[in-house]
């Protein structure tokens, strides 16, 4: 099967380890689009949603490694046994692409022309959505299959933003989607929806975030292996049209979410200690 | 067109007779291009203020007593060309709830005295009909007042307030001749149309005047000290019904209110709110779920163009098409009350998450230094050069702000004392 990669960064942990990921299943991706991280866009972009201090953060721990920094744990410890390599970690895609033998191509925006023309000329069955824009039409009608997305939520219960946090104030179980996209937002047809079972061991929302993150790859991985067996079909969302999309949460809420989850973990500590 | 130069003129003037403000006026240009220019919003954030809301809500409540004249009614805006306004009669009035709810909040005594002045000058214009006068206070230059349905409403819920407060019979009184006059200059469709309604038309923003006539069916209802005022309170209550018919009989499918009606001005974000305000609070008092329905369809509209875009446009064209480049921050305020209430009554969280993030926005673009008149004042449009009142700080604005601060305050606490399993979901 002939798979591309679209994310959001080169620096993508999440990127890397599906690319990674695909390739030990048989599938190494032809190519992987990437966004550029250094144009203005991008930097005002981050600058506005992370702060400035977050962003030179993130910026030195990017662009200046430590002596060492290749050793270094994965920024998403649950990611590590995708990204690790030998004795070091893969750090960008630019590192997987190398290694496997597929190119990465770079744009400011995914459905740009000359972007559109660039994957067509890949001619991928299934394109694996990590991150970036919203996707319009006529990227979605490059591939043959279909673009795939991991929804870090069950669907169609919450669709859009901060789906884990989302999830745990409504009551509805932590789980990922996978699903191919469509014009609406995370609307498409499902291929597979699974619940989380761990959710109780979580020590954190970034905790809960990265574990959904690798158990999302991993169920990619055999929506992928079942697509290319032909045992895996999409089928229609219900409730299609009834507006469940969630937006960014405020941090107030966030803090609830955090406590429902501090709850349920030591509720199942209790659980563990009087069973 | 010759008017507005007229009145633009004459408002420029105004630097002359105070060329101190001239300092403040380029400040507050300066400060809004800046802020303009550097702003970056995208799907993934939202604005977040420095400021806690107890700290804003304060700095709010300040800018409204300050606002208030030796008479005791509200200044409607400080201008930065000309100063604070004469006292507005409708402002003063619906403004004394929010002062009443700041005081049971904080415990703060001054805005009780604040509230219990505004409602003693208010009494002191209701006319013999029972109507009060539109426009500002012109008792100093001489002119001659006009009733004005509208302002009568927004007055009524001052006044049913004040005499939830204070249980003073003058109070009652007033209020019960306000809503009989309403009663009476009500068309048989429900509408308030002729004379004392404004520019001669009805319009669909009267819903705030349902809902004043709602709460004093409450009143009267829960008053009812004998049969008449049990019959008085069931008609209050059937005129407000009235009035929501015909509100509601102007939503679109789409969500777009149409009957607004105002000659001259675009549908700006202010009066779109005010219809749903009207006929939310409406719906709720008379347990009218088609009320609560239709105005969840147009807030849910809003909602979405919300946290697409981080802000609300000043002004929209029909079915919310073409939203023009200023923000009417008085309407992104009413909006976060509508969505805080929607929460209260439908328990769906994405309208509480809306409006914390409103309110970040909102606070963000707050002033936190500045003499009386700018600090801690809500501009009628950001940028203030924008078309909805420009380059005025607005006594009605900071009213909104200081509502939606008090329900967020409200809202927040009552997710701690109700426990973590209360906590509401989204359906």
């Amino acid at each position: 099967m002939r798979i591309v990669v679209l994310c959001s960064s080169e620096y993508s942990e999440t990127a890397c380890a599906m690319a990674v990921r695909m390739a030990k299943l048989g599938h190494v991706p032809v190519g992987a689009l990437a966004l550029s991280t250094l144009d203005r866009g991008t930097l005002l972009r981050k600058l506005g949603q992370w702060g400035v201090e977050d962003v030179i953060r993130y910026a030195r721990a990017k662009l200046i490694p430590h002596r060492g920094h290749r050793q270094a744990q994965a920024r998403n410890p649950y990611l590590q046994p995708w990204l690790k390599h030998g004795e070091e970690i893969f750090r960008t895609l630019r590192e997987v692409a190398k290694f496997y033998g597929f190119s990465v191509a770079f744009c400011n925006d995914q459905n740009a022309p000359d972007s559109i023309a660039r994957l067509r000329e890949w001619s991928p069955d299934l394109i694996i959505f990590t991150g970036g824009n919203i996707l319009r039409k006529q990227l979605l009608e490059v591939p043959r299959l279909g673009v795939l997305n991991v929804h870090l939520g069950l669907l169609p219960e919450v669709r859009g933003m901060s789906s884990p946090e989302w999830s745990l104030l409504n009551h509805v179980p932590a789980g990922v989607t996978l699903h191919y996209v469509d014009a609406g937002i995370d609307t498409g047809p499902l291929l597979q929806r699974c619940e989380f079972p761990d959710v109780a061991e979580c020590e954190s929302l970034s905790d809960l975030r990265n574990r959904l993150l690798a158990f999302g790859l991993e169920k990619a991985a055999e929506v992928i292996a079942g697509l290319d067996q032909g045992t895996i079909s999409a089928s229609a969302q219900s409730h299609r049209d009834e507006d469940r999309q969630f937006f960014v949460m405020h941090e107030w809420l966030q803090a609830r979410a955090a406590e429902r989850l501090t709850k349920s973990r030591r509720a199942a500590v209790a659980g563990t200690v009087n069973g | 067109m010759t008017g507005q130069i007229a009145k633009a003129l004459t408002e420029a003037t105004g630097l002359l007779r105070g060329p101190q403000r001239a300092v403040r006026l380029i400040q507050k240009l300066l400060s809004d291009k800046l802020q303009m220019i550097f702003e970056q919003r995208h799907l993934y954030s939202y604005a977040r203020a420095e400021r806690a809301s107890g700290v804003a809500l304060n700095s709010a409540l300040r800018w409204i007593l300050d606002a208030q004249r030796p008479d005791g009614g509200m200044a409607a805006y400080y201008s930065l060309l000309t100063g604070y306004s004469e006292p507005y009669p409708e402002v003063t009035g619906y403004i004394v709830p929010t002062l009443y709810d700041f005081a049971r909040a904080t415990g703060g005594e001054g805005a009780v005295v604040a509230a219990d002045r505004a409602t003693r000058w208010l009494l002191s214009l209701q006319m013999p009909t029972g109507a009060f006068p539109g426009g500002l206070h012109a008792g100093s230059h001489g002119e001659e007042a006009q009733p004005s349905v509208f302002n009568t409403g927004q007055i009524l819920q001052g006044l049913v307030r004040a005499h939830i407060e204070a249980n003073r019979p003058e109070i009652l009184r007033a209020a019960v001749a306000a809503g009989d006059w309403l009663i009476h200059m009500q068309q048989a469709d429900g509408s308030w149309s002729g004379p004392a309604a404004y520019q001669n038309v009805a319009h669909t923003y009267y819903s705030m005047v349902a809902w004043a006539l709602a709460e004093l069916s409450e009143r009267a209802a829960d008053d009812h000290h004998d049969y008449r005022d049990h019959e008085l309170g069931l008609s209050y209550g059937l005129a407000a019904e009235r009035n929501l018919d015909w509100v509601l009989s102007h939503f679109r499918p789409s969500g777009w209110i149409d009957g607004i009606n105002l000659r001259g001005h675009p549908n700006y974000l202010h009066f779109i709110a005010y219809v749903l305000q009207g006929a939310l609070e409406c719906g709720i008092l008379r347990r009218r779920s088609d009320a609560v329905e239709a105005v969840a369809k147009s807030s849910w509209v809003l909602l979405r163009k919300f946290e697409t875009n981080k802000f609300l446009p000043g002004a929209y064209e029909p079915d919310f098409k073409n939203g023009q480049r200023f923000t009417c921050l008085t309407g992104n305020a009413q909006m976060s009350c509508v969505w805080l209430r929607l929460f209260e009554v439908t328990d769906d969280l994405r309208y509480f998450n809306a409006a914390l993030k409103m309110n970040e926005m909102l606070k963000q673009l707050i002033p936190v230094r500045g003499p009386r008149g700018i600090c801690g004042g809500v501009s009628g449009s950001y940028p203030i050069w924008g078309r909805y009142q420009p380059l005025r700080y607005i006594s009605w604005g900071c009213k909104f702000f200081a509502d939606a601060l008090l329900l967020e305050q409200r809202l927040t606490g009552s997710f701690a004392v109700s426990g973590f399993e209360a906590l509401p979901c989204a359906s």
